[in-house]
């Protein structure tokens, strides 16, 4: 039997957790928080095969959440996409653990692509 | 500026190892006149040693003269008394012996007597003692030959036993030795005379050396006290003005010379302290300046970041669902589903350049308020009802009166205030909780209270939650947002004649509150 990757989208604008839905698309798992609490609650619970994660997170900030990721061993598969509005350079978030790094406002067929790209690594 | 004041302030800036006197500066004699003091005192004394050695030296001149011209007259006499002498010599040898030659020698002179008697007579004159002296001395000769000389020889030529007798010997004795006597009264006389003008001069001239010895003296002294004076108080000061200037190069602008030293030196180190004030204060003012640019840049920065930040949200919304209904064919439902986002986040974008644009307006005092008659209880309750769809993890509760809340107010301004404190609520309060509004007549105001169960405000940004694109740490917290909304709202109420202000506790929540003037019943 197939395994079906799950995807974690953590984005706090309604709107973009939708538009990153729509864009992954596929017969993914999805799940979706609003949170960085919440965030870091469903990592260790799904335990997903992509978080796509937005940096500025209430709660706790998307940077904290990323450690959190990288810092538990049965999280080691799990590939991270940071996405933000902010003004963070790319290397330092890629050197902080993210596997990916998307600049807001991003073409949702990209985001598609590093999905697949993540997943089938 | 007054001459006390920047010294009353170098006082108190004065470091330790400075020299520094004078609280008051009173202003001394200038340099200039001090030197023209001590030259005039110099020529002076100069002038009075060279009087002194001038006096000196025509008193001795005079003395000198006196001599000589008593030497003359003392040849003369003694000249005189010689031709008497040898008159009488003669005199004498003619009657003793009747040899002729004695008698040539009487006639040779008696014929010199009479010039021998005006050269002394001529010599004399100038002094009535003398002259008085000389002329009885002139008589007493011509007696002498007239009443003697010429009798005797009559007698020789006529009786020559009776001229030779004792008694005619013993008369011309007598008379000569009178002549002879008279003689040295008046040469002792004369050179006494002589002898007292020779004191006199060496006297004057013992006191002119002695005066000019002292004013030498004077003249060392004050060149020396002058000299020590120039150093004291014109080089030293001087150096410690080129010293200080060395080090106000090096960057030591709190340096001040003590303001001492006469006239101009005083006048230069004051002027020194004035200018090195006047750099500090200058320096000062560049750094508070470079201060506030440094804050107006880091401000700016901060600015650019929420623009970018607050302007891409929306649009990755509008250009990635666009981007998605261009390329994929979706339901009906959905598509207009995802029109709608991009319709309400394109509007987000507009309401985000108007935000700016009323800062800008409100900073230029050109906010328009279009006042109409509204009940604000209805307002409350139809933006209560839009903002309790948005979040679900708050709960809203709502306390109005029964009576309607009249005022006189631009609505959509208004409503801008209550969106403004509602998503505030919301936002400030991420893991949920009551947002209470209420709103109650309060005198000829009506107040709204609007309050969450949030994460409060810290006591260090209180004062400055009020102040342009100020967000605390909402950022680092993931909240969004310009940091104009509570600027815009209370500079809102403020327009209407209200007034706005909140009360916090810091992991509590907030609670803000606006007042406007109640409209009249009438």
């Amino acid at each position: 039997m197939k395994h079906r990757p799950t995807v974690l989208i953590c984005e706090d604008e309604i709107s973009l957790r939708e538009l990153v839905r729509v864009a992954v698309d596929s017969d993914y798992r999805i799940a979706e928080t609003g949170d960085g609490l919440e965030a870091t609650e469903l990592v260790k619970e799904l335990r997903p095969d992509v978080v796509v994660l937005d940096l500025m997170l209430p709660g706790r900030h998307g940077l904290d959440v990323l450690r959190d990721i990288r810092r538990d061993a049965d999280l080691s598969h799990t590939r991270v996409v940071a996405i933000t509005a902010g003004n963070y350079a790319k290397e330092a978030v890629l050197a902080q653990g993210a596997d990916r790094f998307l600049r807001k406002p991003f073409d949702p067929g990209e985001l598609k692509t590093v999905v697949q790209e993540l997943l089938a690594a | 500026m007054s001459a006390t004041a920047p010294a009353a302030r170098a006082g108190l800036r004065a470091r330790a190892g400075v020299p520094f006197r004078a609280a008051t500066r009173v202003r001394s004699v200038s340099l200039g006149t001090r030197m023209i003091v001590a030259s005039s005192i110099l020529a002076a004394i100069v002038a009075g040693v060279f009087a002194a050695f001038l006096v000196a030296t025509l008193q001795l001149r005079h003395s000198t003269s006196r001599a000589t011209h008593s030497k003359d007259v003392s040849l003369a006499a003694l000249r005189l008394e010689g031709r008497v002498v040898e008159l009488e010599t003669a005199l004498r040898g003619y009657v003793l012996t009747g040899e002729p030659r004695f008698l040539e020698s009487i006639r040779a002179s008696r014929k010199l007597l009479p010039a021998s008697i005006a050269a002394v007579r001529r010599r004399a004159s100038g002094t009535t003692a003398q002259e008085r002296r000389a002329r009885g001395l002139a008589n007493e000769i011509r007696a002498y030959v007239d009443e003697y000389v010429a009798p005797l020889l009559k007698f020789a030529h006529t009786d020559p036993s009776v001229a030779r007798s004792a008694v005619a010997t013993l008369e011309g004795k007598r008379r000569t030795d009178d002549i002879r006597s008279r003689f040295q009264r008046f040469l002792s006389v004369d050179s006494e005379r002589v002898a007292n003008s020779v004191a006199t001069a060496n006297r004057t001239a013992d006191a002119a050396i002695a005066f000019g010895a002292a004013g030498l003296a004077g003249m060392t002294l004050l060149v020396l006290v002058f000299g020590l004076f120039l150093a004291r108080s014109i080089a030293r000061p001087l150096r410690n003005a080129a010293e200080g200037a060395n080090r106000l190069a090096a960057g030591d602008l709190s340096l001040r010379l003590a303001e001492t030293g006469p006239g101009e030196v005083g006048e230069l180190t004051a002027s020194f302290n004035t200018m090195a004030a006047s750099l500090e204060q200058g320096q000062a003012e560049l750094k508070a300046q470079n201060q506030q640019l440094r804050e107006s840049e880091r401000v700016k920065g901060e600015l650019v970041g929420i623009v970018s930040h607050e302007v891409r949200t929306p649009l990755a919304s509008v250009l990635g669902f666009t981007s998605l209904l261009l390329q994929h064919d979706f339901d009906e439902e959905s598509r207009r589903r995802y029109l709608g986002i991009i319709d309400s986040q394109a509007r987000r974008l507009a309401e985000l350049v108007e935000d700016f644009l009323d800062a800008r307006r409100m900073e230029e005092g050109r906010i328009e308020l279009r006042y109409e008659s509204l009940n604000l209880s209805e307002l409350l309750r139809s933006k209560v009802e839009l903002f309790s769809g948005q979040s679900a993890a708050h709960e809203f509760a709502v306390d109005l009166p029964e009576e309607p809340l009249s005022v006189e107010a631009d609505p959509r301004r208004l409503e801008q205030v209550l969106a403004n404190l509602l998503s505030n609520a919301i936002k400030y309060s991420p893991e949920g909780g009551v947002v209470r509004v209420s709103a109650k007549a309060e005198g000829p105001s009506v107040s709204v209270y609007v309050s969450d169960d949030g994460i409060g405000i810290s006591e260090k940004d209180r004062a400055r939650v009020f102040t342009k694109f100020f967000r605390g740490d909402a950022a680092s917290r993931g909240i969004s947002g310009t940091g104009l909304g509570l600027v815009l709202s209370r500079e809102i109420i403020e327009a209407h004649g209200g007034e706005m202000g909140f009360d916090s506790s810091p992991g509590m929540g907030s609670i803000f509150w606006f007042r406007l003037p109640a409209r009249s019943a009438g």
